[in-house]
């Protein structure tokens, strides 16, 4: 995959990877929003699944 | 070399000095977080000890990329107050081509690294108040909305050049005491008034029983460790200028010398005043932070010796503070509020008392008492509504704290794999962390 937003040095300014494919940058932002929810969201479950797995325990 | 040529190398040079500048700033204020977490975790029964560590690790892992995401756009847009200003904002829109690796922008990312880290930074601040009974999820939620969102609406309000706090009443808060410290030490107040005390912290009758952390010396090196890392938070709030004299967030002239005298002396201060009143190595060091803290707000102008009494001062009264929150049996286990929401006020208001009429740039009023007074009240309702707010909704769905037999169980058995002390916590851990009976042969 060609990530690269230029093809020489000279000149460059933003020159981060897909910088001149929005909907790359767009499709990378959304799933690492993605991430950051559903961890939280796993987080919840975990938390919900350790109080009654010590529940359990007792 | 031509003229020009000279002229590019000059400003190139600047530039390079610049990100430097930020670059070792940011990684210094990795300390407040190594800082935190060992002065955490010691606060923390033995039972809980990881529990905390975990908390403070994933604060400071979930405020960064949230603040990438919108926090920085919070910070570029809103400093006219709650309308969005498009044409700053959009350079921190995370598409846009300042928010990456860019040729021609040497400052976005060191800039936007610096204020990552004073966003998590507020959310340090929270996290020790909370200790041993909110949910991790829970806690994560407020400490994202803290630090990516509350605090940098506050900042772009009275912490920027265009901050409408400044340009219509000359607010001046230059190591950010108000925009810091109160916006996150009244949040967390409000999240207190919602999770509650933990269990067995009050007698019925109200009496104060105690909770001890397992490690005094781990939270006493956490605290030193939270001012060499405060070195970087100061050295991020003075802005570097290319070929010229250093300015503050509000463009007024200043030095990092300046800064250098203020800090110190009011760390000095803070120490000595808390020793006096409390002769206790934690509230010493406590004092130590509220000293810097309760400067913070005139570093750039103060006479040292008067920092030095602003930390004394702030120094003296932190622990009366904590003792008049126990009487409304809000249950703050690090006095976070004491040191930030009280010493920020402190920084602020001190700022009034005694550095007014001080001038401000592009026509916005000179500083002033009630210019400061103002700012400390917007600071102080910003963190304290939405914290309350939020903690409130989370306990109605029963998301704020952990079930009271997790509680007195400990959290670090029912949510954490590993064990803090293996040797000594052979089993699950006793009640209440107590010490292990000795194992026999």
């Amino acid at each position: 995959m060609n990530s690269s937003p230029i093809t020489s040095w000279e000149g460059a300014a933003a020159y981060f990877t897909f910088a001149d494919k929005p909907f790359m940058l767009g499709l990378i932002f959304t799933i690492s929003v993605i991430v950051t929810l559903g961890v939280i969201g796993s987080m919840i479950l975990h938390e919900k699944h350790s109080f009654e797995r010590l529940n359990n325990k007792d | 070399m031509t003229p020009e040529e000279l002229k590019h190398m000059i400003e190139m040079s600047g530039t390079i000095n610049m990100e430097i500048f930020y670059w070792w700033c940011t990684a210094i204020m990795i300390l407040i977080h190594a800082g935190f977490l060992a002065y955490e975790m010691g606060a923390s029964r033995l039972k809980n000890t990881l529990a905390s560590g975990v908390k403070n690790i994933l604060a400071f892992a979930f405020v960064v990329p949230t603040f990438f995401f919108f926090g920085w756009f919070i910070y570029l847009g809103f400093t006219s107050g709650f309308s969005i200003n498009w044409e700053d904002a959009t350079a921190g829109i995370p598409w846009s081509a300042s928010m990456g690796p860019n040729l021609t922008d040497n400052a976005s990312g060191v800039f936007w690294a610096a204020f990552t880290m004073f966003a998590a930074t507020t959310a340090s601040i929270m996290s020790g108040a909370v200790i041993e009974r909110i949910r991790l999820s829970s806690f994560l939620i407020l400490a994202i909305l803290l630090g990516s969102v509350v605090w940098i609406l506050g900042a772009s309000w009275g912490w920027h050049p265009s901050g409408w706090l400044t340009k219509e009443f000359g607010y001046h808060d230059t190591g950010a005491a108000g925009v810091v410290h109160v916006v996150a030490g009244f949040f967390t107040l409000g999240v207190l008034l919602n999770l509650g005390p933990r269990i067995g912290r009050f007698a019925k009758d109200g009496t104060v029983l105690p909770i001890v952390g397992h490690s005094t010396p781990m939270s006493l090196i956490g605290l030193m460790l939270i001012i060499v890392g405060f070195f970087g938070f100061l050295g991020g709030c003075i802005i570097y200028v290319t070929g010229d004299q250093w300015v503050t967030i509000y463009n007024t002239p200043t030095t990092l010398s300046a800064f250098a005298f203020n800090t110190l002396m009011g760390f000095a201060g803070g120490i000595i005043g808390a020793y006096l009143i409390t002769r206790d190595p934690f509230w010493m060091m406590s004092g130590g932070l509220v000293g810097i803290i309760s400067a913070a707000s005139g570093l750039d102008v103060y006479y040292p010796p008067l920092a030095f009494l602003l930390g004394f001062g702030g120094g003296c009264i932190i622990a009366y503070a904590d003792k008049l929150l126990q009487k409304f049996k809000i249950d703050d286990a690090v006095g976070a509020f004491s040191v930030h929401g009280v010493g920020g006020l402190i920084g602020v208001i001190g700022c009034g008392l005694f550095a007014s009429g001080y001038p401000n740039m592009d026509g916005a009023p000179a500083v002033s008492l009630s210019g400061q007074l103002i700012g400390a009240l917007v600071m102080a309702l910003l963190g304290f509504i939405p914290g309350y707010v939020i903690s409130y909704a989370l306990k109605a769905i029963g998301l704020l704290r952990v079930p009271a037999d997790v509680e007195e169980a400990g959290l670090d058995i029912a949510e954490i794999p590993s064990t803090a002390y293996p040797e000594s916590q052979g089993h699950p851990a006793m009640p209440n962390g107590a010490a292990m009976p000795p194992i026999q042969a």
